[in-house]
């Protein structure tokens, strides 16, 4: 199959298609379309997942939406102008691929773009048409960027290269790659440039107090980016990511508090808990709400209208919660003590313990072991008689060790970390789910009211599945424990964050 | 990819008109299509304004696919490729007579065209020649436009009567009625006793009409310039029913 040149090119400023239009009608009879114009508008998530997999989903008129993938291909779906979530969309490639991509993201306007567009077709003297051409003139506020695509056609190269040849004196450039992408990275989208305001580098010698302050810097102001998305309530990801990072941010205080003076620690510790302990119920609503069809196909059809009256219950409650929580995060007594966070982890460096004067990488490797050799003791005690807090409580160390591993990733050797890390995530799974049925049994028993009768057999139903999937679950925690602890891992704790000698953990 | 022949042994009953109409219908309806002009008076290519190369071509037709593919040229419409007639090709069947397994030649070249197009349309020379037998080997439907004379009934016996004798599936034969005049008497009758005749007759009749006639000056297919016209719906028709009847084609 031959492949046929297709070329675009920018116009110098000031170039009007009359100009090119004469230009090319001096050898050519020009057959010109009506120009079509577009007022399209982007949409994208917070993350910009979309964007980053190369789609773009773009709003055509109130009812359809357009997927645009990489090629170019075009998927149409309908959706009303307010669809924000992928659920809204009507069933089609596009909701799945937006399930996909975009999970439980909101996707929001981050640009529009104005096109006017014109086809035209160049006939040769036999009137047969040898080129086909498209105009684009693309318009950012008052700047208009003109683009010409030319097209050969099969057995009429030649009139191409002629066309090409008399457009010569008005090209500003060559374009590859155009399209609807290339012409909306001419603009300046705030919404696709990288979230991270705060840039980190750590270095393996660099003083753990200073390493610790700089990384906890750079998670307080990760925090900060969603809260203007919880208090506009435009995704629960907004306040999951926001206690993410509000709890990495304990995580690092904790794990490496030897190394911080004691000012720092009473000034975060309770501002950072109180923080977190605001968000607590909205998230366990949060969570409730999005597995709302999971706990619906759990019961049989007769429990359906106690199931619907304990969401209508949960999501007054929500409207509540979140209602709080946003008052919460624009109150002063919020930004004051985010401010004093700020402010004590900006200081210099104080050094007041010793480990403050140590390289960070020394302190990360002995405190990994350490900790490994912690939990290794802790699962040895754990058997199928054990309390569920204990489960609980190993649970916790397995997410700060991962924690304290990925927060240093770039220090660590990667290929070896990588593997651990992909262990730890594994067991976290397991552990994750025996602790979500324990939570979510808890969180179901809160609402149990006998004055609502029908509300409290779908709980009761709820509650009983649920138990009955948290006693299967269980001797997977077991098993999983014995597949993570092994003697292989041991060594390899060892050898990767260096051990004195094998079995040093001191 | 099917390969569909509009082809008789009699002149002008509507095979280049046919051919070309059927082609862009089938490109407009998506299909990937390629026209071959097989006739070197060239009609096809001129009503698409497709000029053939300056080169003699025609004793390299049938040694490769890749030596037609130089000569495929786009037409003015969305997948509709061309490969123009060129005067040399009326020395097919002197050229084909020097070719062992002649009969098969047109089709070994045309299996090239499975991964590009999705149809390929003949528009074939009258005559019933070793060329001819060529395309009855190739084609997955023989299309007959068959003008309701008497002397286009005798023309089509004799192609049916070369079909049996030669042993090719007469089930490859789709007839249809061309250039009808349905206020004479003689077109009638014809018709009526042919379909009783021979079952394969499509339902479409093409009617004989100026616009058809007028393709000539307008160098394009009856849509581009009467597209309101009695023979622009035959030939929408006519294409439906040619490809419900391709479809069912194995």
């Amino acid at each position: 199959m031959n492949s046929l040149p297709v070329n675009t090119w920018e116009f110098n400023e000031g170039v009007k298609n009359t100009d090119i239009l004469s230009a090319i009608s001096s050898e050519f009879d020009t057959e010109i379309n009506p120009a079509t114009t577009s007022s399209l508008q982007f949409y994208d998530d917070f993350d910009t997942h979309l964007w980053k997999a190369n789609y773009l989903l773009c709003q055509v008129n109130e009812q359809k939406f357009q997927l645009i993938d990489h090629s170019g291909c075009i998927n149409e779906v309908r959706a009303s102008s307010d669809a924000r979530f992928w659920w809204e969309f009507s069933d089609s490639k596009v909701k799945d691929k937006l399930q996909k991509l975009v999970g439980l993201r909101a996707v929001l306007p981050i640009t529009s773009l104005n096109l006017i567009e014109i086809d035209f077709s160049l006939r040769n003297g036999d009137q047969k048409i040898v080129v086909k051409g498209h105009l684009t003139q693309s318009m950012v506020g008052d700047k208009v960027t003109c683009y010409f695509t030319l097209q050969a056609l099969r057995g009429y190269a030649k009139y191409y290269a002629r066309v090409a040849q008399l457009l010569r004196p008005f090209i500003k450039v060559k374009i590859n790659d155009f399209g609807l992408r290339f012409l909306l990275m001419g603009q300046d989208i705030q919404a696709i440039e990288p979230k991270q305001g705060i840039p980190l580098s750590l270095t393996e010698d660099m003083r753990t107090e200073q390493a610790v302050r700089a990384m906890a810097i750079v998670m307080l102001d990760q925090a900060g980016l969603h809260v203007d998305g919880v208090i506009a309530d435009t995704d629960t990801e907004f306040l999951h990511q926001f206690r993410v990072n509000v709890r990495k941010l304990r995580s690092l205080m904790s794990l490496l508090k030897k190394a911080l003076p004691a000012t720092m620690i009473d000034t975060l510790k309770p501002r950072l808990s109180s923080i977190a302990s605001k968000t607590n119920k909205l998230r366990d609503l949060d969570v409730f709400i999005v597995a709302q069809d999971s706990y619906r196909a759990m019961l049989p059809a007769n429990f359906e209208s106690g199931l619907s009256e304990l969401y209508r219950l949960i999501g007054k409650q929500r409207q509540q919660e979140k209602n709080k929580v946003a008052r919460y995060l624009s109150s002063n007594d919020y930004k004051t003590d985010v401010g004093a966070c700020a402010a004590e982890l900006s200081l210099n460096a104080t050094f007041q313990t010793p480990m403050a004067l140590k390289p960070v990488l020394q302190v990360v490797k002995k405190l990994l072991l350490k900790r490994y050799h912690k939990m290794l003791a802790m699962s040895a005690a754990i058997n199928s008689q054990s309390a569920d807090e204990k489960i609980h409580e190993l649970r916790i160390e397995f997410k700060k060790l991962r924690y304290l591993i990925e927060f240093f990733v770039d220090l660590l050797p990667r290929k070896r970390t990588g593997k651990i890390v992909s262990e730890i995530k594994k067991i976290q799974t397991v552990l994750g789910d025996y602790n979500d049925y324990c939570i979510q049994i808890e969180f179901l028993n809160s609402y149990v009211d006998d004055t609502r009768v029908e509300m409290s057999k779908a709980l009761s139903g709820l509650i009983a599945i649920l138990y009955q999937k948290k006693t299967e679950e269980r001797p997977k925690v077991e098993s999983a424990l014995a597949y993570f602890f092994t003697e292989n891992m041991t060594i390899e704790f060892d050898l990767v964050f260096e051990a004195a000698e094998t079995g040093d953990s001191k | 990819m099917k390969v569909i022949a509009c082809y008789s042994m009699k002149g002008g009953v509507g095979k280049t008109a046919t051919s070309v109409n059927l082609a862009y219908w089938a490109a407009k309806s998506g299909l990937k299509t390629l026209l071959i002009d097989l006739d070197p008076q060239g009609a096809s290519s001129f009503y698409f304004r497709v000029k053939p190369s300056s080169k003699q071509w025609a004793k390299r037709f049938f040694n490769a696919y890749e030596n037609l593919v130089k000569h495929i040229k786009a037409s003015d419409f969305e997948n509709l490729d061309i490969i123009p007639a060129h005067l040399s090709f009326r020395n097919f069947d002197t050229l084909l007579a020097g070719f062992k397994k002649r009969k098969n030649r047109l089709k070994r070249v045309l299996k090239g065209f499975k991964k590009e197009y999705d149809l390929v349309v003949l528009d074939c020379p009258p005559s019933i020649s070793h060329l001819s037998e060529s395309i009855f080997i190739a084609s997955d439907l023989v299309l007959v436009p068959v003008i309701p004379t008497t002397l286009s009934e005798r023309t089509f016996e004799q192609l049916m009567a070369f079909f049996e004798e030669n042993d090719y599936p007469q089930n490859k034969i789709v007839p249809f009625f061309s250039m009808v005049q349905a206020q004479k008497s003689l077109h009638k009758a014809t018709m009526e006793a042919m379909s009783a005749r021979y079952k394969m007759f499509l339902n479409m009749v093409i009617p004989y009409s100026s616009d058809i006639e007028k393709m000539g000056v307008y160098k394009a297919p009856v849509d581009v310039f009467a597209k309101s016209s009695q023979a622009n719906y035959a030939y929408i028709e006519l294409w439906t029913e040619v490809s419900e009847t391709t479809k069912k084609l194995v």
